[in-house]
């Protein structure tokens, strides 16, 4: 078995080639195929200037040569062997390194800007191009996660979780450069170690260590809600400390057993969370019923879902990424479990416009950058940090971060979105 | 006189062919063949061969005697056809008689009797050398002579006619006529034929379809239709006669019946009662006697040297009391085997061997053949019994001394720890920052969160301290219930103010830290334990010569006492029952535990090590186990007994902390050799099933150092995590 026929395929107009089936070395690796394409593709057209290219073969991305990677896929090498091409993702690059005070928890970036929160009990805005804007100041304990609510013109609406068991609402002009909290959200009784505002930015859930969930509306008021408070405890020190108007959950959702670590909003009237009980569970906003169970064996510390695939993507703390579906009614499937991380997962994101792609941060000071047609091993290990990372997101301008416990927020240039963007 | 030995001839004739019931062309072969042998050997048979066939038609008895009766009436009517025959046959006889050899020889076929005398020669069966001096051999059927051939053959004669004449082999010399025949080819055939078994006429067809005349089927024409006669269903009147016959003789004694020989005669069994199961052992386990041993150098006449015994060994022989000797006999030393005297003991030493084969127990030592892998225990794999945390996900670095102790809180989000370097340091579990440093100023030697979850306490032991913080890193309302419980009781003054603990409120800086109470103690504090409802704290300080050893605190009324008047020896670490009022001492050989409510020992378990190290009392409180500085681990069952239920010596070195998980079949030990063993230990709530204990895992990750390996271990509240604590001032989360 030398030669295999094959056929060549893509989604990509600019790359087609003609489809006619081809023999080629079996032996042949990516970039003895990458070269037969090109060679193609300069036969059509004079002016084409080289590109590398990735080959999928039945849905998994070719890593090996094609013989053995048939082999081990079980496709059988009498048919023609269908290969899908696509323009090779470049490898990120780190852009910007952002220096912080103190440890990274948790970083959310939407087009225009970056928000973290850190062990030095502030949250931070940069810009995109990695300039300090404003520093948050206002929590008495460390910020665990923030998130954007609304931007509205200059305007902007965010929100930050911290330990100190409140999440603090603010409102931030970007022009004046003025931030001022709102609302203080009470009503957990453990530190609040997630947040996540719905699409519409009307509403946002909270996860406690108090194995609760709270929905929150998120418009801001000019009246603060009735706190009823027992009559024998001290208030003086409350007042003083007391940012903003003091705002109460619309709704508490309980049935964990145990910390919550990660909520998200799949659509508004859906929150799925994830819990150190070794559950992920999605609740209705409406009802606040619990609608489905998803059962792991072990921690989970971040979940992400995209909505391309309608997957969940889950990080637990034995060093898989799992992937799950959540309207699965069994509760207990677990679809794909990537591995190659030695630490804990700390975070998972999806690509916001690609539906295979995410990028997991670590305890073993890692990055990886994931598709989900290759599981066995990441497309790119970003090493970036010099120790634990913390968190990771991804803007839909093709901006990866990560922030972890060396101080340091990276951005990393991805070139691969716009590519695979109608894909 | 022709005429009437035709006629004799006739009737005879007739009486044959009535009598007989083969075929015909049978017969004649048959007499043709004895003709030519003059002999009659079939004649007898020939004739009792009817009544043989025509036996036990009727009836299956034997009907002796009253045969020809039967065939005379059942064979008249078949006599007119074959005297007709016989009639026929007669002119060829006639002739026959009259005429030459040859036509005599035809005439013999017809001839059908066999046992009729030879026509030819008169002198019938007489040996035939009684007229070897006469010229004729006898006389013809008219009275002549019948003249010897004039021929006399002698040996040479014979042989020439043996090389010369081809037809030597087929001729026969017939003494009866003294003639020589020459067999023709058929005759030489039949003669064949009936050598090799055959029938003599080539077309008789001898597997032709038998008609069963006489069968059980009924026939629609018998052959006779005469009914059954009457005796044939009666029974037989000569039988009776004979049967009465012999009933008579045996009534009067002439004939007596044969009797079985009795039993045992000359021979009997001599093993006859053992059974067979001892007989069978027996031979099966036969044990040959023991052989004695072959004489060596010393019982040889002319023995080595180094044999002969010396003056002092003969002295100390004589000595000797016979039995105590060594050896029966003194080597004596001859230059030629002729000169050995007779053994003058031999009678006596074969007495002394008889005795021995006597009295010898010869018994056969039952042999264990046990496959020494079959003695270990069937032990699950530690694949199933997961989860158990395996590999180190989370340093805790911060500290500058050796992390002397670690608590997890209950809720599970914090850890404290106690270093030498003089902090007691808070880290948040998932992450692995440190929240918290508080500097107590000394060697934290013991830290202890508060179990009750809706307290938040950690109380350290350093020097001769008890300290009491609260780290308020919990709900703001908990914090405060701490702090109202820390408060005391108020409006009351504390009576035992000049016993020896003194407790006072902090101020100023360690305020600030979170140090709310001091208790002093008298002496150093190696320990810290709280119950599981949160107001009792149990403090430890060793010390061989007092009584004053364990101090039990309340914090809600700020009191103390010493529960023990006596010194029971060396106080290692107290532990509180989880459930029941009971309070666990370990000193340094055993553990004893103390019904607090009755206030007397109920139990005091023997630990069978030499030094206790650390002790830790399981969830559901009926299981304890120990840690020793003899690297051993051992592991008690309350309900089975006081000595351990099993004694785990996986450690190298010196075992330094011991803990339970609460929720998980786990337990850890931490030992000074850098490793954690955790081991899987369900526990059964069917109190006849023990334990089951299976080391599930090795966790390395500590650096020895001043050969301090690790100091302390504690497991995850909810999850299957385990914390260790080492001389290398790391802490380290292994999940």
């Amino acid at each position: 078995m030398s030669q295999l026929q094959t056929r060549f395929f893509t989604e990509d107009k600019r790359y087609a080639v003609d489809d006619v089936p081809f023999s080629i070395p079996a032996a042949s690796e990516v970039l003895d195929l990458s070269n037969v394409i090109n060679k193609l593709l300069e036969a059509r057209n004079a002016s084409h200037s080289k590109v590398e290219f990735d080959f999928l073969v039945r849905g998994q991305f070719l890593r090996t040569s094609l013989s053995t990677h048939m082999d081990t896929e079980g496709i059988s090498t009498e048919d023609v062997v269908e290969i899908e091409y696509v323009e090779r993702i470049t490898a990120p690059e780190p852009e910007e390194c952002m220096m912080h005070d103190d440890w990274i928890s948790a970083v959310d970036a939407d087009a225009e800007w970056i928000l973290t929160g850190s062990y030095d009990k502030t949250a931070k805005i940069w810009s995109l191009e990695g300039k300090p804007v404003m520093t948050v100041a206002g929590h008495t304990d460390v910020v665990k996660d923030v998130a954007w609510v609304k931007r509205d013109g200059l305007n902007s609406l965010l929100l930050t979780a911290s330990l100190d068991q409140t999440l603090l609402l603010w409102e931030w002009n970007s022009e004046r450069n003025k931030v001022k909290a709102i609302h203080c959200c009470r009503g957990h009784t453990g530190s609040v170690d997630t947040v996540a505002t719905d699409p519409t930015g009307s509403k946002f859930c909270s996860g406690s260590w108090d194995k609760m969930l709270k929905i929150w509306s998120a418009v801001p008021t000019d009246e603060a809600d009735e706190v009823e408070e027992p009559a024998d405890r001290p208030r003086k020190k409350q007042k003083t400390q007391q940012l903003g108007l003091t705002r109460t959950p619309i709704m508490t959702l309980s049935g964990h057993n145990e910390a919550v670590s990660s909520v998200l909003w799949c659509d508004s009237e859906e929150v799925c969370s994830a819990s150190w009980d070794h559950t992920i569970r999605v609740w209705d906003v409406e009802t606040g019923e619990m609608k489905t169970t998803l059962t792991g064996s072990k921690v989970f510390n971040s979940i992400s879902y995209s909505p391309l695939c309608r997957r969940l993507a889950s990080g637990s703390t034995d060093r898989h990424i799992r992937l799950w579906d959540p309207r699965t009614k069994d509760g207990s499937l677990v679809l794909l479990s990537l591995t190659s991380h030695t630490g804990w997962v700390t975070s998972v994101k999806w690509a916001p416009a690609h539906e295979h792609q995410l990028v997991s941060g670590s305890l073993d000071n890692l990055v990886k950058l994931w598709d989900t047609r290759s599981c066995k091993a990441p497309l790119y290990d970003l090493a970036a940090h010099e120790d634990k990372v913390f968190c990771v997101d991804w803007t839909e301008s093709g901006l990866m971060l990560s922030g972890g416990a060396d101080n340091k927020l990276y951005t990393y240039k991805y070139s691969g979105v716009q590519t695979d963007a109608g894909a | 006189m022709e005429e009437s030995s035709t006629r004799t001839e006739e009737m005879e004739n007739v009486q044959k062919t009535e009598k007989k019931k083969r075929s015909k062309e049978e017969e004649e072969e048959e007499e043709e063949v004895f003709n030519l042998n003059n002999k009659t050997p079939g004649d007898e048979g020939d004739d009792e061969d009817p009544s043989d066939s025509e036996d036990s038609v009727f009836s299956g008895l034997e009907d002796s005697g009253s045969d020809s009766e039967d065939e005379e009436e059942e064979e008249g009517s078949h006599e007119e056809e074959d005297l007709k025959d016989d009639q026929i046959l007669q002119p060829e006889k006639k002739k026959g008689g009259l005429t030459a050899e040859e036509e005599k020889k035809e005439d013999e076929y017809r001839q059908d009797s066999s046992d009729e005398e030879d026509i030819r020669n008169t002198v019938g069966n007489i040996p035939m050398d009684w007229y070897k001096d006469f010229p004729h051999i006898g006389y013809n059927l008219d009275g002549k002579k019948i003249f010897k051939p004039i021929r006399n053959k002698d040996e040479l004669d014979e042989f020439l006619d043996k090389m010369d004449n081809p037809d030597y082999w087929r001729t026969i010399h017939d003494k009866q006529t003294g003639s020589d025949i020459i067999l023709s080819d058929d005759q030489v055939a039949l003669v064949n034929r009936l050598q090799r078994g055959q029938f003599g006429d080539l077309h008789f067809n001898e597997y032709q379809p038998q008609v069963e005349f006489f069968s059980s089927d009924v026939m629609l024409h018998p052959v006779t239709n005469r009914p059954a006669d009457k005796r044939s269903f009666i029974p037989s009147l000569v039988e009776k006669e004979k049967v009465s016959k012999l009933v008579h003789a045996i009534k009067m004694g002439w004939i007596k019946p044969k009797r079985h020989e009795e039993a045992g005669g000359r021979f009997y069994d001599l093993w006859a009662n053992e059974d067979c199961t001892t007989s069978l052992a027996r031979l099966k386990m036969h044990l040959p006697a023991p052989r004695a041993p072959l004489p060596g150098h010393m019982e040889s006449y002319n023995p080595p040297p180094r044999y002969l015994f010396t003056e002092e060994e003969k002295a100390l022989w004589e000595q000797q009391d016979v039995s105590d000797r060594k050896c029966p006999f003194v080597p004596r030393r001859f230059s030629s085997l002729l000169q050995v005297p007779a053994f003058p003991r031999f009678l006596h030493e074969r007495f002394e061997r008889c005795l021995d084969l006597y009295l010898c127990p010869r018994q056969r030592k039952l042999r264990v053949n046990v496959n020494p892998e079959d003695l270990i225990p069937k032990l699950p794999k530690p694949k199933d019994l997961q989860p158990f945390p395996t590999t180190q996900s989370l340093v805790y670095r911060g500290h500058s001394g050796l992390v002397r102790s670690i608590s997890v809180s209950p809720s599970g989000q914090w850890l404290a720890s106690g270093s030498d370097d003089g902090s007691v340091r808070f880290w948040e579990v998932c992450s692995s920052r440190c929240l918290k440093t508080v500097q107590v100023g000394g060697a934290v030697k013991s830290v202890a969160w508060n179990p009750n979850t809706s307290l938040s306490l950690l109380a350290v032991a350093l020097d001769s301290v008890v300290l009491v913080l609260s780290p308020s890193l919990a709900d703001k309302q908990v914090v405060s219930a701490s702090e109202r419980l820390l408060a005391g009781p108020q409006g009351e003054e504390p009576a035992e103010e000049a016993g020896p603990v003194t407790w006072t409120d902090t101020e100023g800086e360690e305020l600030n830290q979170g140090i709310r109470l001091k208790i002093q103690h008298p002496k150093p504090v190696q320990q810290v334990a709280w119950h599981a409802k949160g107001d009792y704290l149990a403090s430890v300080m060793p010390d061989h010569s007092s009584h004053l050893q364990v101090f039990i605190h309340q914090v809600s009324r700020r009191r103390s006492q010493n529960p023990f008047r006596k010194n029971k020896g060396l106080v290692q670490c107290v532990s509180f029952h989880p459930i029941r009022p009971y309070f666990f001492v370990a000193t340094q050989r055993s553990v004893r535990i103390y019904n607090l409510v009755k206030q007397e020992m109920t139990k005091k378990l023997q630990a069978n090590s030499k030094w206790i190290s650390s002790m830790a009392v399981h969830p559901g409180g009926d299981h304890v186990i120990c840690g020793s500085y003899d690297c051993r681990l051992s592991w008690f069952d309350l309900d089975l007994s006081t000595k351990p239920y099993k004694m785990l010596r996986h450690h190298k070195k010196a075992v330094r902390g011991v803990a339970y998980h609460r929720l998980y079949p786990l337990f850890a030990s931490a030992s000074d050799d850098g490793s954690v063993i955790v081991c899987h230990g369900t526990v059964y709530n069917d109190l006849l099933q023990n334990p089951l204990l299976v080391p599930v895992k090795v966790l390395r990750g500590h650096v020895i150092t001043h050969d301090l390996g690790v100091l302390d271990v504690t497991f995850h509240p909810s999850q299957p995590w385990v914390f260790s604590s080492g001389a290398d001032a790391t802490i380290r989360l292994f999940t």
